[in-house]
């Protein structure tokens, strides 16, 4: 049989969903079947039923639950993905707090941040900000749920595919090239703490109202309307008051009653925690 | 106010009850969008066409109209009698909405009543037919597409999509008139590429050098690529067209380009990845030289671009002419990528042991493995000798290619197998003997199968486990009780394939006990359909836990004995949802005819699961008679259930659309 059964694919991410509120109808099957096969056949198993079955009976399933997500979601980032995101955070949000920035450090959240490069791109981004930071010193936290992927934040050695859109002169500045791909330099890692933890289940790492912005894009798409009201709740927790969200392009909080209200700046559209919330 | 949770709530309560319809229409014009969707689903399932489609109708309230439409196209084959009387309806809004579901419905049959409308006044209703017939895939609506082509430009537009979503190689002259000049060259060439004419691939190799905006290059280049892989006999053309491909330095560079295109983040089609498969086709099968040392190394390199090797073997003249020359390149990756990509023949072979030669471990390698592909058993002790001392990847060529050469010329392995040999070269020499077993070494295999070390003990029971006779049997049960995990699954899996009866008595002796590797024990009497075991399994079931137990029904599936129709019934009536499901999931692989009156009550079970085993067990069957029970399934309020049942309905013959009175 060539690919997945439809049926079987619904029992399976129905579980997944009820499990760990990951929606999966915008991730393409092929993916998912990719990532699971080499799985099933380790387990000896042939089917997706098979697979269901074994997580819904088998002594061995919560360790394979927990093995789970790492497996099936999206990792797909690279160094300097959505910039502009970036120049807003630079030019509209550090200025607006200046005031409050004298007496503390700028805290930033990169939220499902993988492999790092999004903090990281961040990092670079303030260090070469020149005058809105003068004078000011920063923070980044960054999670994700899979400790494989923050393993490789800690190791900040990349591939060419996460340097796509780094030119010659980008990968001479912020990388040194070694046998095995592009280390990013020692500097840049200075000031980002890269831990893991799952948005759904929050294992107190993150901070409580202290950052002053906070990055979550390209994982909220995959979250069912529960999950995603949960994280949502969760950022505007960890948010100082009148912090700002910042989505991926896709994704949105329009049409949503929560504690942001949407701001456009810069002709981009991004939220800020409302006062009271 | 209520909430919309709470309107959901009330929705489906009202559902299972008598006010069901008037809860169901009025919920369509929720302001939620969570309870517009439920009742569209509901819809969908309980109310009948003519009253969605007097909704639809009612042109007033948009809300209810967009959300009576959904649930119409939901309903599928189910509304397409009812759909196709909406074509005649004078509202050319409402005409078009008919048209738009139908064609998402995508109900083949549909396909005939629309053809009057193509030439229909109202130039959207018209364009919205067009798009219908081509996505229905009509063929009766060509010749009226073909006329259109020449009409006004936005009708143009879309039946020249039309006709390449149909397929339909009667358009090839019209549309290459359009190309490379005309504001509809792009589409135009989109169409080419779907209709992938053999005829069309001589005017495609003549415009595509041509041209030079890469909007419209692209495509074209993709679309003589898919030509290219459908077509019978390519070769006499590119050949021809090569040179002149060859010579524009510029069109060299576009292809070289094209070739170093990442697949850009976000490419959800894979287009990217495609243009450089199609322009790597296009140098392969041209024979464009300049080309050929990237793609040979990157053949060497990329374990991903394996595909390579493949456009290489279909088209191996160009590669052949130019060999010589590439394999003394300086690279040794470019090297590396000719002896993987090129054929040889015997009275090449100095040619190839020149290459062991080479000072790149990487070419040496490769060198093997095209050896390998010789088969011939005169390689055997130059192949020994790299599986002994070469470096990583020349053994592990070596030991490929050795596997393919005959028993009688694999005696020099003998030195591979002793007690002092490393083990990376003895667990390889293994590997060569499960493939290409040698009964001279079958006592030498048998004791390494014990070896103390758990790694060369698997790759010993693989050898092994091709060895006939007894001792191989007690060897490969001995080691369903190793210590290691592994390889007692290993060993389940070997006896499995080696099958015969006593290996069936021993998985169903180790029934009795109860550990992890039950489980496995169970799924193998499945796997060989072991019909000795099918009674000790079922008497099983009532002592397992639960996995085991699913397992058990899943292997007596398989297994089919005379009993299992009766079998299942009694598990239908299980209280774990789990084993309800399988026992579904065996009626609707097994049923037979005279039992599709315990297969039809299931189409109204409350689980979803159990509804869509049904559906796919009445579409196995294929008889007549279930046409209404499918029918209502394919408006299932769950989308899987529904495709099934569509799927289904297909098997059983097409019935003539009966359009109500
Ligand atoms: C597609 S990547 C996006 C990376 C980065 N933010 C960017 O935009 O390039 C999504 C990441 O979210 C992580 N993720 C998914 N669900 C999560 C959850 N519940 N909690 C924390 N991280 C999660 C995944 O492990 C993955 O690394």
């Amino acid at each position: 049989m060539t690919g997945f059964d439809q049926a079987e694919l619904k029992l399976l991410t129905d579980l997944i969903q009820e499990r760990f509120g990951l929606m999966f109808n915008g991730i393409r099957m092929e993916i998912l079947e990719s990532r699971l096969r080499p799985r099933l056949r380790e387990l000896r198993l042939t089917t997706l039923r098979d697979y269901y079955h074994y997580l819904r009976f088998h002594p061995d399933r919560e360790a394979e639950f927990a093995r789970l997500p790492a497996m099936v979601t999206n990792n797909e980032t690279y160094f300097f993905r959505e910039t502009h995101q970036f120049d807003l955070l630079i030019h509209h949000v550090i200025p607006e707090r200046r005031a409050l920035l004298r007496d503390r450090p700028l805290r930033l959240l990169s939220a499902g941040c993988s492999s790092g490069e999004e903090p990281y791109s961040l990092s670079i981004a303030l260090h070469n900000a020149g005058l809105p930071l003068a004078g000011m010193s920063w923070e980044i936290d960054a999670c994700d749920l899979n400790p494989e992927r923050i393993a490789r934040a800690h190791e900040a050695l990349y591939a060419e595919s996460s340097l796509r859109a780094c030119d010659a002169e980008a990968r001479r500045r912020y990388f040194t090239q070694e046998a095995g791909g592009f280390r990013l330099k020692q500097k840049y890692r200075e000031k980002v703490r890269c831990f893991p933890s799952n948005l759904l289940a929050p294992n107190g790492a993150l901070g409580w109202a202290i950052y002053d912005a906070i990055l979550c894009r390209n994982l909220l798409i995959y979250f069912s309307e529960d999950a995603f009201a949960a994280a949502i709740g969760l950022f505007a927790r960890s948010l100082a008051p009148g912090g700002y969200l910042f989505l991926g392009h896709s994704e949105s909080l329009l049409d949503r009653k929560t504690s942001f209200a949407p701001a456009m700046l810069g002709g981009a559209v991004v939220y800020r925690k409302l006062e009271a919330a | 106010m209520s909430t919309p949770a709470e309107r959901l709530a009330a929705l489906d309560a009202a559902a299972r009850g008598p006010e069901r319809e008037g809860a169901i229409l009025l919920a369509l014009e929720d302001e939620a969008l969570t309870v517009r969707d439920r009742a569209i689903r509901l819809a969908a399932r309980y109310v009948e066409p003519a009253v969605l489609g007097a909704l639809v109708a009612d042109g007033e309230h948009a809300v209810r109209r967009n959300a009576g439409l959904s649930a119409l196209e939901r309903q599928g084959p189910y509304a397409v009698p009812h759909l196709t009387v909406m074509l005649g309806a004078s509202d050319p809004e409402l005409v078009m909405f008919a048209l738009q579901s139908l064609a998402r419905i995508g109900y083949p049959p549909a396909g005939r009543s629309i053809l009057p409308l193509l030439h229909h006044a109202d130039p959207n209703v018209a364009q919205s037919a067009i798009e219908a017939v081509g996505q229905l895939r009509t063929r009766e609506a060509v010749p009226a597409l073909l006329k259109l082509v020449e009409g006004e430009l936005w009708l143009q537009l879309a039946a020249i999509n039309a006709l390449g979503a149909i397929g339909a190689a009667e358009a090839v002259t019209p549309l290459l008139a359009l190309v490379p000049d005309s504001v509809l060259a792009e589409p135009a060439v989109q169409a080419l590429r779907t209709i992938a004419a053999p005829e069309s691939l001589e005017p495609l190799l003549r415009v595509l050098p041509a041209v030079r905006e890469r909007a419209l290059r692209d495509p074209l280049l993709l679309a003589v690529a898919v030509v290219i892989d459908f077509h019978p006999d390519p070769v006499p053309l590119l050949a021809r067209a090569g040179p002149e491909l060859a010579a524009s330095a510029e069109f060299v560079a576009y292809l070289a380009q094209a070739l170093a295109a990442l697949p850009a983040a976000g490419d959800m089609d894979g287009e990217g990845d495609s243009l450089q498969r199609a322009a790597a086709t296009l140098a392969v099968a041209a024979g464009i030289e300049a080309l050929e040392p990237d793609l040979l190394a990157r053949l060497a390199t990329d374990a991903d671009a394996i595909w390579l090797e493949g456009v290489f073997h279909r088209f191996p003249d160009a590669l052949a002419a130019h060999r010589p020359r590439l394999l003394g390149h300086p690279d040794p990756d470019v090297r590396g990528g000719v002896l993987r990509a090129a054929r040889f023949e015997e009275h090449e072979l100095p040619e190839l042991y020149e290459h062991l030669e080479d000072t790149h471990s990487r070419v040496r390698a490769a060198a093997c493995y095209a050896m390998g592909r010789l088969e011939l058993d005169s390689t055997a002790p130059l192949l020994v000798e790299r599986l002994r001392r070469g470096d990583r990847a020349e053994q592990a060529a070596a030991a490929q290619a050795l596997g393919r050469l005959s028993a009688d010329a694999l005696t020099d392995l003998e030195s591979c197998l002793r007690a002092d040999a490393d083990e990376t070269v003895l667990m390889l020499a293994l590997e060569v003997l499960s493939t290409c077993p040698v009964p001279a070494f079958e006592p030498r295999v048998l004791q390494l199968a014990e070896d103390r070390r758990p790694a060369v003990r698997r790759a010993g029971l693989r050898a092994a486990a091709r060895v006939t006779g007894a001792r191989a049997d007690v060897l490969l049960l001995r080691a369903l009780a190793d210590r290691d995990q592994a390889t007692q699954v290993d060993a389940l899996e070997l006896m499995v394939a080696r099958g015969g009866e006593k290996s069936v008595a021993v998985l169903v002796a180790m029934l009795g006990t109860s550990d992890s590797l039950r489980f496995h024990v169970i799924r193998a009497l499945g796997q060989c359909r072991a019909q000795a075991g099918a009674t000790r399994l079922r008497d099983l079931l009532p002592q397992c836990a639960p996995h085991e137990q699913l397992q058990i029904v899943a292997a007596l599936i398989r297994i089919a004995p005379p009993w299992i129709g009766t079998f299942l019934r009694e598990r239908l009536g299980d209280s774990e949802v789990e084993m309800r499901r399988m026992a579904a999931q065996g009626l609707a692989d097994l049923a037979e005819e005279h039992e599709l009156p315990v297969l039809l009550p299931l189409a109204e079970d409350a689980d979803w699961n159990i509804r869509n085993e049904v559906a796919r067990g009445l579409g196995r069957l294929a008889r007549p008679v279930t046409r209404q029970v499918l029918l209502a399934l394919a408006r299932d309020v769950e989308p899987v259930v529904a495709a099934t049942a569509r799927a289904a309905l297909e098997r059983l013959q097409p019935e003539a659309i009966r359009i109500p009175a």
